[in-house]
Parts: structure tokens; C-alpha cells; sequence
């Protein structure tokens, strides 16, 4: 077993697995795969063993949260599911015990939070107590696990759900900017043009020109596509209707790491006050904050595809950067369009107190 | 396994053979002496990770399943580490075999002898050595040589090289391709079949490469090039090995092997490149390479096979704005003023005091480095101890060094391990310092019996290397130390491969060395290169004495061809090849020339008369002029004009020669008008009677133009 969970992390560490998706995919594979032969006794120890597996996965690629997302996602499940199998018999105040709507009734959310989160503790450990010697935790796995077939599900018909919306947000005769390679915004863009005639123009995305197979990809489903070098995007902008993003990760507070193009994109539209539109699935929310990355990038990639071989007296020279990611402030993004529904960037917070447990945070 | 895997494993999985590597674990040469005295070079940490493990990593990076690595020297350590390391652990998927060969192998060709006998290798494998830093998929090389294989059975090899070319071609030797180890490619462009290799040394300078005929007889297209970075990556087939044992005479892979197999007309054998355009490879080869890879890695050209990603070593760093690398664990100790310059690298627990600088280096794990000192591109291995003021400049700095205060270390030193320096001494460039003293016999590495411990130093040393020092100064790089061994090895060609070395200053007390290292200052680098030739052809060129030998050959030269009857091209060669063995100005060989022709013309009287002479000439001669390079009619106008002008007697030859020279299409209407209109013409820097002549002749010259823009072409009437 373990030998997959290695895999995973060679793989992770190597650059074998890229995209979020796919990586979100693999990392639910094994996770599954762990938990059906997992042996344990009560519930604490499945959630200390996954979250070990998660701590090493995290750390094999610490530019994709996803992978930690999608591990506090399953855990999450398993409280959930632990909770309600506890508390079938009353007490129905815990199992809602983390939803938005306790917040806002008890008006203190921050007090709540802290007081829920002790008792849901007390809870644990007093069921623990209580568990301690039948297998009741290990008779969970078949709900576990339908669970953890819900969000492969999820993510299998991640791009589908995006799209659902999409001509709600895209109008006839608009001009639609984007950048960089995004699944997500390729099929958001491409659900639209089903009822809608629009345009959209491609900023080539350099070093890594992902902009120009989105270019061909959405020309070739018969949408009018102008690619356009980068430089041109601020003087483009006032034309633009809406400027629509992928993300690579969606932030606590709010902010998105992007493909690099993409802070300078928002920013010419903040100047232009064109609306920015952020398509994600919701596995790219991520209870982290941008502390570390001062100046924006998450990753520093080679820095061949800015200055090549061939200019090899330069480059003792000159110290070349070339940074895969951007960080885009919350303040610069307009909505974010995600699996499941609109949001602000500012109740992002919210749905990722939806989505897992607080005790998951630090893996 | 994932049901999802990539592509790779796929393709693995559906040839259902595990690829097998063969790792050259020994370098065969000692030009890391006297770091690899007790330790492989392999195991030289670079970026603070074996390099073995980086090998290691590249191979698995490359689907590769089974390594076999082949040790001579320090096999045990090699084992221990191997052992010890990540990849023997079972979720590593690597089954990894040592093979200790002979100590009297001295090759890789021994080795792979070594391995022949073994018996080991059951299909195509790749072979690299134990010193190769490698991101390039090397599994689409395995593929496309698999292929191949299925039907072409002869070829045997394919060699991983990268494309380094590109439009600018003075830089890319520069970094990429090391002085010193280069070879030229022919290759077929269709099946990128190799068809000759040359292996270029950077001493003595090669400009010629000799190409066999029968290859342009059966390849209708070749490619010939220069711009391809052996990354020393091999896939062979089971064959190989087997080649080796057959032909005891192949040493290495490359010079003997390769050419061998090439040139050979009964093996019949074929070899490939397969040329890839991106990726990073390159074998740390030598101390000069070992300092260009670990700032390749640093500043990220290895990705993602750098610090805090896919990191071969033990310790996760973070990667830190402007390349610095400290470890995730925060175990390392900044003092609050110190100053850690960019592309840096720190290792576990280390601690820079206060005020110390660091630029561009890597330190080890649990480096001290003292107050003040400063640490310039250079690469110090854990344990070392750096006092306080020290100045460490291009250096490397063995395992558990102790340098003691205000030490200064000028650049290319290498201290082996355990050495102590210091304190206020200041250590010479190239210095190699180690605990062992330096012995000649000792050809090579692999001494494990010398752990006895060394006679502490004796009382000249100290005053080299301070009163506390331990260790001894080794004697200065020299051409002794190297004899005997081939080409490759010998001294003129290894010293360019030490760090530190600037090839510029080498080729300045080398005149038979090439102008092309001159590249390495890239500003000027065309301008250096031109002028560099022939000044190092005829550092002498402007003297007095060569150029007055210079005039009489070119006066002699002129003579036999006129008595002769030399035609105008031969003439112009000869007249080249002198011009080039004395190193002088183009001008001063049309001088000579014109000079020559003014001299040769009969002085008669009547004005036709003498037309007729200056035209036998002229027309028989002029367009020598022309051949000796620079149709400059200009020049040519201006020089005849200085000529007549300083020889009274010639004075009246001008203008007829003038024109003869414009009828014979050597200057032409534009040549005399801007001669004309320049203020030399007028001659004010000359003495009076010749200012005088001078402007006589431009009265001549001016008459001319009139007569041009007259429409009425005298030449035309005087013939």
C-alpha cells in the first residue's frame, strides 16, 4: 500500500502529474485505495494515518495545494460521516455543528467557532472513550467510501457543472479576454457559444504559450478567437467586455494563484473597471493564506523558455526568473464561478468552512 | 498502481522489459585530486547532493528500473552510500547492483569489458557515467532507439545529444560545451545516423576536421556539427559490451569506441544521435564544470530537478526570492548583518555570523562561517569552519576544513578534506592543499590504504599555510604531473577544465590556442577575436625590421610575376600570404603595389606615348589591386596620389595612370569624386613640396571630374 502512496510522491515530485485535475484525481485514487485496506480501530486513527499520507504528499509538491485539499476533503468526509453514525441517536445541534447558518443565528461566529470546535473535540473524545473496543469505526468504511465516490464524481464532472452557467454570464456580441491554458475556462467558453455569438481574445500566454492551444482549441469549436501577443492586453482592454480566468488555487481570503499574464490582465481591468471572472472547481479552494510568496509566484520554473541555451554568455550575467504563477489579490476579482454556484471572493472563506474541518487546516 | 499513470510507464509496461542503466561509477581521471583522495568523485556532493544521487535521480526520472554501477575506487563507500541512500529503500522501485571491477582497469572501456563478463545485461541499456546532472527524457531516446532496433539490427547506439546551436554562435561554447571536451558531429539529417565524430581538445587548437569521402559519396545530405553538448548519455544495445571485449584496444567511448565502430569496414555497425532540444544534461567532468552545473542548478536551469522540488538529497529546502536556498526546517542560524547575495545555497544547521557575505555559493550542512568573512563562488562541503575576516574566492573546500581568521584563499584552490589553515596567511591561486602529501606515483584515486594518518606538516609549509595549518601544498598544477597521458588528459588541455580559470588570460601567454575562447568576454568578443589572430601569428608585425623585410618580399613577388608573366589571381595570392606571415595593414601592400606599377612604367615623351606605356601597365596589372582584397578605389586613388606627389618624377604619370585605372574598371567616377571631395587630398599634413605635388594632382583629379561632367569620357578617346 504504502509503495502507491510513494508512487504518488515520486510522481508528484517529478512534474510526472500536472494539472490540478488530474492531480486531484490521482491523489483520490490512492487515498481511496489506503482507506478500503486500511485496518483500524477507531476513527482518530484513520484520521492521524490519512492525514500523515497527507502531510507527504503535500510536502512532495508544496506548489499544488490541491492535493492537500482534496485529503482534507476525505477527511472531512470521515468526521462527517463518523458524526452522523454517532449521533444517530439525538442531538441534531452538532452534526450541523460547522455550518455557515449557527454563525450568523448566534451572531458571534468567532466565539461559536472556537466553542463548537472544543465541544466537536470533547465529542471525539468522549465517543472515543466510549468506542474503544468494538470495531464500530472500521463498519464505517462502506459509507467512507461512498463518499470519497461522491467527490470522484464531483471532480469527474467538474468542467460540465462549471459550464452550466455559462450563458447566464456571457451575453451576444460580448468580447471576452483570457489567458493561459485553463480546461475549465475552455469549456466554460465553449458551453456559452452553444446559445451565444461572442468573441474571445487569447493573450498568447509567454514563456509557456498556453494561450495559443486555447486559441486553436476554441476556433475549432467555431468560436470567433483573436490571439494576441501579451503586450497588447492593456491596450485591448477597453474593448473587452469581461475578462474570464482559470485558477490554479483559490485562496482562504479570497485571492487565486493564476498562470503568469494573469495579474497583469486584472489589473489592466481594474484600470478599464472590466469585470474579471474567475472559473474553478471547487477542489481548488484552499484553507491557506498567501504569506510566503511575496512576490506573487508559487513557482519558480526553469528559465530556458525566457533565455535559451543559445544566449549562454548572458546567462552568467543576469539572474533570469521565470515564475509560473501569479497571485492575484481578492480586491481584483470580480466572482468567482465555481462547481457549485456564484460567489464573491470574499465568502470564500465560507464555503471553505463548508468544505473541510478546521482541525484538517495544518495536515 | 494508479489505474491513471503516465504515459511513460505505459509504454514501459507494454514492452513488458525492464530498462536496465549502467552507471560508469568512477571517473577515471584525478582531476578533482585532492578532493576524491578519500572519497569518490561520485560521491562529491554538489548542491549539497551526491553526485551520484543526481545520476540516480536522472535515470529514474527516465523510467530506468535496474542500475548496475560500476566502482573501482572507494567501492566500499560507494556500496555504504548506495546502501544508506533513498533508492535502496523499497518504495524506490530501483534495484540497484554494484560491481566492483579490477583495479587495473583504468578506462571505461575496462569497465565495460568488466561488465561483458558479468554478464548482466539482458537488453538495450544506457549507459552514463556516475557524475551526469540530467533532466532530458531520456526515455524518448530509449523509444526512438527501440524502434530503430526493431528494423535496423545494426544499430547499435544511440547517443543523447543537445542541441546548443542557435543564431548567435561565438556564445554557445561558452557555458554549455566545455572547452576541452568538445567533438564535432557529422550526421545524416534524415535518420540522424551518425556518420563521423571528431572529438575537438581545447590544446592544441584543431581548425581542421577531416571528413572521410566515402561518407559524401553515400549520403547525398550530411549535417556537420559543432553545436551539439554531448551529454554523455548512451543507449546501447547488448552488443556493446560484447564490442568492447572484442577490441581490447578501446578505451574510451567516445575517441576510441565510437570512432572506432565509425570508421571500422567490417564491423559494419551503425550508431545514432538523438538530438533533443530542451532539457539540461551535462557531466560534472572537472572543477571548472562542477562550478557551471551548481550554478545551472541554482539558478534553476536543472528544473525540476532543483532544491525544493525534486531534489535528489536528504534536506528539503526552500527556494527563496533571487535563488536562495535555505532548508524548510529553518535550522540554519543568519546572523542579523550578514549579507546573502543571490543564487545561494545553505545546508542544514549551518551559521553565518555577523557581517560574513556569501555570494553565489554553496555551503555544506553545519558550516560556521566567521564575522566578516567573505565567501565568493565557492563550494564548501559540510563541517567546514571559516573564521572570522577570511576571504574564500572560487574555491572548493573539502569535507570538515578548518580555516582559521583573516585566511585568504584566491581563486581555483581546491583544500581536500580534514585540512586546517591559517591563521594570516594568504594561500596562492590554484593551490591544491590535503592532508596527504602530494605523491607522483599515486596515478590515481582508489587508496584506501593511505588512512593512515599523515606527519604533521613540517616548518616551510607552515609559512605557506599558517602556524596552525595541518596539511601540505601540493606543487603547482603542472605538465610533469600529467605525463604520459593521452591527448585528452595531458596538461595543456586539463588546465582549462580547473575552476576559476578564465580561458582569456590563458590565450595570452599561449599564442597556439585558439582565438575563439576570446568568446568568453562576450561584449567585444568579435572584434578580440579578429584581432587576436594575427597578432598571435606575428606579435612583431609592426616592427621596423619585419616590415622593411615585408617590402622586399612584396617588391621581390611583384618583380617575378611581372618577369614571369604570373597571372593577376596568382599574383594576388602570393601577395596575400605575405601580407598575412608579416601581419601588416592591407594598405600598406597597395602602397607597395602601386608604388611598384608607377616605378615600372617607362617615362617617354609625348603625351600619347607615355599613355600607351602607363596602359601596358595598368591594363595588364591593375585589377591585381582589386584581388588582393579591399576594392577600396578610394584608398587606391589617395595612395597613387601620395605616391606621385613624394616622387617628383612621377608627378606627371598621374594622370594618365588615373585613368588608365579608371578604364581598366579599378577606381571608378564615385571612387575619384569622393577621393576628390576628402580633405587628405589636399595634402596639408605633408611637408611644403609635397603639399605642393599633392594638390597638383588633385588640379589633375579635379580636371577629371570636369571632364565627367562634361559627358566626355577621355579615357574612351585615348584608347
Amino acid at each position: 500500500m504504502d509503495s502507491q502512496v510513494d508512487n504518488l510522491i515520486w510522481k508528484l515530485r517529478r512534474r510526472q502529474i500536472v494539472g490540478s485535475r488530474l492531480t486531484a484525481i490521482e491523489t483520490l485514487l490512492v487515498l481511496r485505495q489506503y482507506i478500503t485496506k486500511a485496518k483500524f480501530t477507531t476513527i482518530d486513527q484513520l484520521i492521524q494515518k490519512i492525514k500523515g499520507i497527507g502531510a507527504r504528499l503535500v510536502a512532495a509538491q508544496p506548489t499544488e495545494p490541491v492535493v492537500g485539499n482534496i485529503v482534507r476533503k476525505v477527511l472531512h468526509h470521515i468526521r462527517e460521516e463518523y458524526k452522523t453514525a454517532a449521533n444517530k441517536p439525538g442531538s441534531s445541534i452538532q452534526s450541523s455543528a460547522f455550518s455557515l447558518r449557527n454563525f450568523v443565528v448566534s451572531g458571534q461566529p468567532r466565539h461559536q467557532a472556537t466553542l463548537q470546535k472544543t465541544e466537536a473535540r470533547d465529542h471525539l473524545t468522549r465517543s472515543r472513550s466510549d468506542w474503544h473496543h468494538d470495531n464500530h469505526a472500521e463498519s464505517l468504511k462502506p459509507v467512507i467510501m461512498e463518499a470519497i465516490q461522491d467527490i470522484f464524481d464531483e471532480l469527474e464532472t467538474v468542467y460540465e457543472s462549471v459550464s452550466k452557467s455559462a450563458k447566464d454570464h456571457i451575453h451576444s456580441d460580448e468580447i471576452i479576454l483570457t489567458i493561459g491554458k485553463s480546461r475549465t475556462v475552455e469549456s466554460f467558453l465553449k458551453a456559452a457559444a452553444h446559445t451565444r455569438k461572442f468573441t474571445v481574445i487569447v493573450a498568447e500566454t509567454a514563456p509557456s504559450y498556453g494561450g495559443k492551444s486555447t486559441a486553436k482549441a476554441l476556433a475549432s469549436a467555431g468560436i470567433s478567437t483573436f490571439l494576441v501577443p501579451d503586450s497588447s492586453i492593456y491596450a485591448l482592454m477597453s474593448r473587452v467586455n469581461k475578462v474570464i480566468l482559470g485558477a490554479h488555487a483559490v485562496l482562504a481570503q479570497g485571492g487565486i494563484f493564476a498562470v503568469s499574464g494573469s495579474l497583469m490582465v486584472a489589473t489592466a481591468a481594474r484600470a478599464h473597471s472590466t469585470p474579471v471572472v474567475v472559473c474553478t472547481g471547487q477542489f481548488k479552494l484552499t484553507p491557506l493564506w498567501n504569506l510566503n510568496n511575496e512576490y506573487g509566484s508559487a513557482d519558480i520554473e526553469n528559465p530556458d523558455a525566457v533565455l535559451g541555451f543559445d544566449e549562454g554568455s548572458l546567462v552568467d550575467k543576469v539572474d533570469v526568473v521565470n515564475p509560473y504563477y501569479d497571485y492575484m489579490k481578492p480586491e481584483l476579482i470580480d466572482v468567482l464561478i465555481t462547481n457549485d454556484g456564484d460567489h464573491p471572493p470574499s465568502s470564500v472563506y465560507r464555503l471553505i468552512k463548508e468544505a473541510y474541518d478546521d482541525a484538517d487546516h495544518e495536515l | 498502481m494508479a489505474p491513471r499513470s503516465s504515459g511513460k510507464d505505459k509504454s514501459l509496461n507494454d514492452e513488458d522489459e525492464v530498462l536496465q542503466a549502467v552507471i560508469l561509477a568512477d571517473s577515471f581521471n584525478g582531476r578533482f585530486k585532492p578532493l576524491t583522495i578519500n572519497r569518490p568523485r561520485c560521491l562529491l556532493p554538489i548542491c549539497n547532493a551526491t553526485l551520484l544521487d543526481w545520476t540516480f535521480e536522472g535515470l529514474v526520472l527516465a523510467g530506468v528500473q535496474e542500475i548496475f554501477v560500476v566502482t573501482r575506487s572507494h567501492s566500499e563507500q560507494i556500496k555504504e552510500a548506495i546502501q544508506k541512500s533513498k533508492w535502496s529503500r523499497p518504495e524506490a522501485n530501483l534495484k540497484i547492483t554494484p560491481i566492483v571491477t579490477a583495479k587495473e582497469s583504468f578506462s571505461p572501456g575496462d569497465a565495460l569489458r568488466d561488465i561483458y563478463t558479468h554478464g548482466i545485461i539482458t537488453s538495450d541499456f544506457v549507459l552514463v557515467s556516475g557524475d551526469l546532472v540530467s533532466n532530458v527524457a531520456i526515455q524518448d531516446a530509449v523509444r526512438v532507439h527501440k524502434d530503430r532496433r526493431k528494423t535496423n539490427k545494426d544499430a547499435i547506439m544511440t547517443m543523447v545529444v543537445r542541441n546548443v546551436g542557435g543564431s548567435n554562435h561565438r556564445t554557445r561554447f561558452v557555458r554549455f560545451i566545455p572547452r576541452g571536451e568538445t567533438g564535432l558531429f557529422v550526421l545524416d539529417p534524415e535518420t540522424s545516423e551518425c556518420l563521423h565524430y571528431e572529438p575537438v581538445p581545447a590544446s592544441p587548437y584543431k581548425t581542421h576536421a577531416h571528413i572521410p569521402r566515402e561518407i559524401l559519396v553515400q549520403h547525398p545530405e550530411v549535417e556537420i556539427r559543432n553545436d551539439l553538448l554531448d551529454c554523455s548519455i548512451d543507449i546501447c544495445s547488448v552488443e556493446v559490451p560484447s564490442l568492447f571485449q572484442d577490441n581490447f584496444d578501446y578505451q574510451d567511448i567516445r575517441r576510441d569506441f565510437v570512432r572506432g565502430i565509425l570508421q571500422s569496414d567490417l564491423l559494419n555497425r551503425n550508431i545514432h544521435c538523438y538530438v533533443v532540444n530542451d532539457g539540461y544534461a551535462a557531466r560534472v567532468k572537472d572543477t571548472k564544470s562542477y562550478a557551471a552545473i551548481s550554478k545551472d542548478i541554482l539558478s534553476r536551469w536543472t528544473f525540476p530537478l532543483v532544491p525544493g522540488a525534486n531534489y535528489p538529497g536528504e534536506t528539503n529546502y526552500e527556494h527563496q526570492r533571487g535563488n536562495r536556498y535555505v532548508p524548510a526546517e529553518r535550522s540554519t542560524v543568519l546572523a542579523r548583518n550578514c549579507k546573502v547575495g543571490r543564487n545561494t545555497l545553505i545546508g542544514r544547521l549551518s551559521r553565518i555570523h555577523d557581517g560574513a557575505e556569501m555570494i553565489s555559493s554553496t555551503l555544506g550542512d553545519e558550516v560556521v562561517v566567521g564575522p566578516d568573512s567573505v565567501i565568493k563562488d565557492s563550494y564548501i562541503f559540510d563541517g567546514c569552519h571559516i573564521g572570522r575576516k577570511c576571504v574564500i574566492d572560487q574555491c572548493i573546500i573539502g569535507h570538515g576544513v578548518r580555516i582559521h581568521d583573516r585566511t585568504v584563499l584566491r581563486k581555483g584552490s581546491i583544500v581536500g578534506d580534514g585540512v586546517v589553515l591559517g591563521p594570516d596567511v594568504t594561500i596562492p591561486e590554484f593551490s591544491r592543499i590535503s592532508t596527504f602529501p602530494f605523491d607522483e606515483e599515486d596515478d590515481d584515486d582508489d587508496d584506501e590504504e593511505k588512512v593512515v594518518s599523515p606527519k604533521p606538516s613540517d616548518a616551510p609549509t607552515k609559512a605557506v599555510l599558517g602556524a596552525a595549518a595541518h596539511g601540505y601544498l601540493w606543487p603547482p598544477f603542472s605538465e610533469e604531473e600529467d605525463e604520459g597521458a593521452d591527448e585528452f588528459e595531458d596538461f595543456e588541455n586539463s588546465r582549462f577544465l580547473r575552476l576559476g580559470v578564465d580561458s582569456s588570460e590563458l590565450d595570452l601567454s599561449d599564442p597556439g590556442s585558439d582565438s575563439d575562447s576570446d568568446d568568453e568576454d562576450a561584449g567585444n568578443a568579435s572584434d578580440v577575436s579578429e584581432v587576436s589572430q594575427p597578432t598571435s601569428l606575428a606579435p612583431l608585425g609592426a616592427d621596423g625590421a619585419s616590415v622593411a623585410e615585408f617590402l622586399s618580399e612584396c617588391t621581390q613577388s611583384l618583380e617575378r610575376a611581372f618577369a614571369e608573366g604570373h597571372s593577376v589571381d596568382n599574383a594576388a595570392v602570393e601577395l596575400k600570404t605575405l601580407r598575412m606571415a608579416s601581419n601588416v595593414p592591407l594598405r600598406r601592400v597597395k602602397e607597395v603595389v602601386v608604388s611598384f606599377f608607377v616605378e615600372k612604367i617607362r617615362i617617354v615623351d609625348g603625351a600619347a606615348e607615355q599613355r600607351k606605356e602607363v596602359t601596358k601597365v595598368i591594363g595588364r596589372w591593375g585589377a591585381l589591386l582589386t584581388s588582393i582584397g579591399g576594392a577600396d578605389g578610394v584608398e587606391t586613388c589617395a595612395i597613387l596620389q601620395a605616391h606621385c606627389a613624394s616622387t617628383p618624377k612621377h608627378m606627371t604619370l598621374f594622370g594618365p595612370v588615373m585613368a588608365a585605372l579608371y578604364s581598366s574598371d579599378v577606381v571608378d567616377e564615385d571612387d575619384i569624386r569622393e577621393w576628390h571631395s576628402r580633405p587628405e587630398s589636399l595634402g596639408r599634413d605633408k611637408p611644403a613640396v609635397e603639399a605642393a605635388n599633392m594638390l597638383k594632382c588633385r588640379g589633375v583629379g579635379s580636371v577629371m571630374l570636369r571632364q565627367f561632367d562634361e559627358q566626355e569620357d577621355d579615357s574612351e578617346d585615348s584608347e
